[in-house]
């Protein structure tokens, strides 16, 4: 790991936070953290979607917090090393975005 | 619907993958796997995880390819479904081309295939579950095998060919993965190397050269050989990792030469074991005075005394008959012509490979002269391929030799030799000594016999009582008519060479008449020389015979004097 990964800047909070709302992430009440909750047709879909994900969350060594039953998959996003949401937790989200529509 | 199904399952799915399947390999497909890696990754991680579960302790069921076990399915198919379906559907389609065919043609193709890469039966039998005695059987002499068994030779047969082509492809990019393909990965360890007939043929002309080469002779000796066991595989020379473990090393070099050096010494030491008298006196041949049997130590209980009388030499071709009991380890074969300078300058152990030296019938330094011994259990079993002439008898009776060598009556002791004196070097089952040991020229008097005695020697063979006393009766083209008796040899030695032509003959001696240049007798069995070399098996004689009689040679000649 490189150096001590920072959490967002006030900035980058107004820039970014809004997109992902609109996206159908949502703030976590108490934690500096992001949410979202997916629905598939089935079990396949969804574990086929969640193997995508975990492959990517391997590459980049960041990993949600997730839980999943049958179809449904949710998933909270954050840092732990700073505390709070970072860049990772961005990047992860526009991918598991990706993800979700294949 | 729920959890079970992985990717990476040992399971194989004949056709159409699940739902979960599909995405999950979607998913790996997406995350950046290519296509191939993706393919070799599966096969690394299967072999890995079998490993593992062999280490575990799941030898039972786990590792059967290994395991020997004939349980049902044969061991060799849970290999297959290791495989990637792809391919496991394709080699069980060859394999069920095969077994539409005739069973005898396969089993030459899948027999010539071992020979021409040197693959042990072990190695089949461990993976195939198959029983060796049975699969030697199919494969050398086409004893039936039912269908599920051949299915799994089939399957190794298939199977390895794709390995070994494998491991000639790695070749090329350097090793890699060749190591994998090995047999390390499966047992731990690599089948045990054994020389090729091509690689053979270049030692013992080296050995002719040069008994004790230098390490830079040795190394140039191991590029030929390579070289040569490639060609004969039919590929080209420096793909050496497809020669796996059957690849030939400095090491092994050094070591066959230091064996055969050993061996000559030994034989050495045998010779002046053995007694020898002889009548002549045109012979340099010292005169060995006859001694009880020496503290050498033998498997069999065979001993057999020989008239030793020789003619005169004419010209300059003498044999001598040697008189001695003799008892020499079956699997080595003596046969040795000994100037009077004959030394022993044998060590005290014998050599580490009898069997796979065929003596050099070093007659080439004296024009046949000189003591010829031979151990008549002796010869050498070079497996299948060797070639015995050879006497024996359980009583210390006389067995004569009668050599007609170069026109003069003499007798040898039983000799044996190498088989395929006119086989053709190319042949992949000849014998590698061949033409080693055409240099003689009494081997090369012998090639001119148009009958030989051939018998595949297991010892246990002579220990069979009916082994009369016989005479081996070696001659040369020149001298047809000569009409011997086998068993009147002593009679026949004591009286006038020449009047051997009426001298009387026992019953179950052989009847000749003068000039007839094929003997008919009823105590012979005439065996036509095969002069193919297609199959060993031409060659030799039924082993289990037991009668003795169908060992004698049926060569009788005249004396030309």
């Amino acid at each position: 790991m490189a150096g001590k990964i920072q959490s967002l800047t006030e900035e980058e909070r107004n820039h970014l936070l809004p997109l992902l709302r609109n996206a159908q992430w949502v703030e976590v009440v108490g934690r500096d953290a992001i949410y979202k909750e997916f629905i598939f047709k089935d079990f396949n879909q969804a574990f086929g979607f969640m193997s995508r994900v975990a492959l990517q969350a391997e590459k980049m060594d960041h990993h949600p917090e997730w839980f999943n039953v049958y179809n449904k998959v949710q998933i909270t996003l954050s840092t732990h090393d700073c505390g709070g949401l970072s860049q990772r937790d961005i990047t992860l989200a526009t991918f598991i975005d990706q993800a979700s529509l294949m | 619907r729920s959890g079970g199904e992985r990717a990476g399952a040992a399971k194989v799915k004949p056709s159409r993958l699940t739902a979960l399947q599909e995405q999950l390999i979607w998913a790996l497909l997406e995350s950046g796997l290519s296509r191939d890696i993706l393919v070799q990754a599966i096969g690394e991680l299967e072999r890995d995880r079998v490993s593992a579960g062999a280490e575990r302790g799941e030898r039972g069921d786990g590792e059967s390819s290994e395991e020997g076990e004939m349980d049902f399915p044969p061991p060799i198919f849970r290999e297959l479904e290791k495989l990637l379906p792809e391919e496991a559907a394709k080699l069980r389609a060859e394999v069920d081309q095969l077994l539409q065919e005739d069973p005898w043609h396969v089993a030459k193709i899948v027999k010539s295939y071992m020979q021409q890469h040197n693959l042990p039966q072990r190695e089949v039998v461990e993976s195939t579950g198959l029983n060796q005695s049975h699969l030697s059987q199919h494969l050398n002499k086409g004893t039936p095998m039912k269908n599920t068994k051949r299915a799994s030779l089939y399957t190794w047969y298939v199977k390895k060919q794709g390995e070994i082509s494998q491991q000639f492809t790695n070749a090329k990019h350097g090793l890699g993965s060749a190591e994998e393909q090995g047999e390390e990965t499966r047992k731990g360890r690599r089948n045990r190397f054994k020389w090729g007939p091509a690689s053979l043929q270049i030692l013992f002309h080296a050995y002719e050269r040069q008994k004790n080469p230098s390490k830079e002779e040795r190394e140039g000796l191991v590029e030929d050989c390579n070289r040569a066991e490639c060609h004969q595989r039919g590929v080209s020379s420096s793909q050496l990792a497809g020669l796996g473990s059957n690849l030939v090393t400095e090491v092994r070099v050094y070591n066959w030469f230091a064996n055969r050096r050993k061996e000559e010494a030994f034989r050495h030491k045998l010779a002046l074991d053995t007694p020898y008298t002889s009548q002549s006196a045109s012979s340099s041949h010292p005169n060995l005075p006859p001694s009880p049997e020496h503290g050498v130590k033998y498997s069999h209980q065979i001993m057999c005394d020989t008239v030793s009388s020789a003619r005169g030499s004419i010209g300059d071709r003498v044999g001598h008959l040697v008189v001695s009991p003799i008892q020499l380890e079956p699997s080595h074969t003596l046969l040795e012509t000994h100037n009077s300078k004959l030394v022993s300058s044998g060590g005290p152990l014998p050599p580490v490979s009898t069997l796979t030296s065929l003596h050099s019938l070093s007659a080439s330094p004296a024009s046949s002269q000189g003591l010829i011994m031979a151990s008549l259990p002796s010869v050498m079993s070079l497996g299948e391929s060797s070639l015995l002439i050879g006497l024996a008898s359980t009583q210390p009776q006389t067995v004569p030799v009668i050599n007609n060598v170069g026109g003069s009556f003499t007798t040898l002791q039983p000799i044996s030799f190498q088989q395929q004196l006119h086989g053709s070097p190319q042949q992949p089952i000849s014998h590698h000594f061949q033409s080693y040991m055409g240099a003689s020229p009494f081997m090369a008097t012998m090639a001119q016999l148009p009958c030989h005695m051939y018998n595949k020697l297991d010892s246990p063979q002579y220990h069979t009582s009916s082994l009369l006393s016989q005479a081996m009766v070696i001659t040369d083209s020149s001298s047809l008519g000569t009409l011997t008796s086998l068993t009147a040899v002593k009679q026949i030695l004591t009286a006038d060479p020449e009047e051997q032509t009426d001298s009387p003959l026992q019953e179950d001696s052989l009847h000749l008449q003068p000039h007839t240049p094929v003997p008919a007798s009823e105590s012979l069995e005439m065996y036509p020389t095969s002069q193919t070399t297609e199959s060993h098996q031409s060659h030799l004689l039924s082993p289990s015979q037991t009668d003795i009689s169908s060992y004698i040679p049926t060569q009788m000649v005249s004396t030309a004097q």
